[in-house]
């Protein structure tokens, strides 16, 4: 069924389509294949340790209650990216969603990742957020690339934050988009006060 | 010839101008139908009573002004007490069931139906877009406009990147609408 316009076939720059859509319970087997197939070193920038039954749990829980909205991309039967949008339903930082992306090693550099994170900033945008945020770790100039290109900006960096495989320590870079605006449109068109009118 | 008279009554702050003025464009510009917007505010933007004279007609508006309305939309307990006696003896109340206890005041003959809209707006995620929500709902429930036209007049209306969310608010009114007036 399709929802929020998924699922729909996002075209590469090498030609190559993929099918992206709304993720659900029916998908945590293929993304836990998904995760397992990354590298250990592309699975250490990830917050969660995302290839355990009980993540999948976890992650399916969040999915269920609407505290994450996940995409998942599709190419040759399996997942090859995935972007979620996480975000507290209560609490102070409400307005504000957090979005974490992965796409495969072998389709990168190919405009996945910003199909995914366009697709995760429209749908916080249409869920009312008004500011979202994702982590980098220095080295990852390319997915930072990709967030720029949707709007964010650098808005703190923690120093030594981030130990690599190597246990280098790194620093961690936070990136946010701050989307509020659209909604303080939205808020003076509500005002019911225009004396300017019909003049 | 036909001509329907509409209040929409709220306060401040509500977006009340707004959905009369959705009405409005769905008619006259959606439609190739008449229609005329009169606004009413009080001396304060936010909270003070707020009304929208709407009239859609099938031929030019002679008179803009509601004398006896045939549907009124209300967002609040004052605008009910208000504009409750005015309704014509077969009119219709859409009213916001969490902000208006339609009591008293109405003909024996009127309808009154109720939609929770600021619940549905909250859940999809803006109080904001409650007068979205009573747009689709007037749209469902009176079958004086078609969704096409309010959908137009909605993506006409609202600031960019709010559209999406403003038609999930108004499909939510609309169906919810549809389905009070349904017959079972």
């Amino acid at each position: 069924m399709e929802r929020d316009g998924f699922p729909h076939v996002a075209k590469l720059k090498d030609g190559s389509s993929v099918e992206i859509s709304l993720a659900s319970a029916a998908d945590g087997p293929a993304l836990l294949d998904f995760y397992r197939s990354l590298s250990d070193e592309d699975r250490l920038v990830l917050k969660d340790d995302v290839t355990t039954p009980g993540w999948l749990a976890r992650f399916l829980a969040k999915l269920e209650a609407g505290a994450a909205t996940s995409l998942v991309a599709r190419a040759d039967g399996r997942i090859c990216g995935e972007a979620t949008l996480h975000r507290n339903l209560h609490g102070w930082s409400r307005h504000v969603g957090e979005i974490r992306l992965s796409v495969a090693s072998d389709r990168r550099g190919k405009g996945l990742g910003y199909a995914l994170a366009a697709g995760v900033v429209k749908l916080a945008i249409d869920l009312g957020l008004e500011k979202m945020v994702a982590y980098f770790v220095e080295s990852q100039s390319a997915a930072r690339k990709t967030f720029e290109r949707l709007g964010f900006r650098k808005e703190a960096e923690l120093a030594r934050q981030v130990a690599d495989i190597r246990g280098a320590k790194r620093n961690l870079l936070i990136y946010a988009n701050d989307v509020s605006h659209i909604w303080t449109a939205m808020e003076a068109l509500v005002e019911d006060y225009r004396p300017h009118e019909g003049q | 010839m036909a001509r329907t008279e509409i209040r929409v009554g709220g306060l401040g702050g509500q977006g009340i101008i707004l959905c009369g003025s959705i009405i409005g464009k769905a008619a006259a510009i959606y439609s190739g139908r008449h229609a005329a917007l009169i606004q009413a505010f009080g001396p304060e933007a936010r909270g003070s009573a707020c009304s929208a004279q709407v009239i859609v007609a099938d031929e030019a508006i002679g008179y803009p002004y509601v004398r006896r309305p045939d549907i009124l939309v209300l967002l609040s307990q004052d605008a009910f007490v208000q504009f409750a006696p005015q309704l014509k003896p077969d009119g219709l109340v859409l009213y916001e069931n969490e902000l208006v206890q339609p009591e008293g005041k109405l003909p024996a003959t009127a309808r009154a139906l109720g939609i929770p809209a600021t619940r549905f707006a909250e859940e999809l995620g803006r109080r904001l877009v409650l007068n979205i929500v009573m747009a689709g709902f007037f749209t469902g429930a009176t079958n004086l406009l078609s969704i096409d036209a309010v959908e137009k007049a909605v993506l006409d209306s609202v600031p960019r990147g709010t559209e999406s969310l403003n038609l999930k608010a108004l499909m939510k009114g609309y169906e919810y609408g549809r389905a009070l007036v349904a017959p079972t």
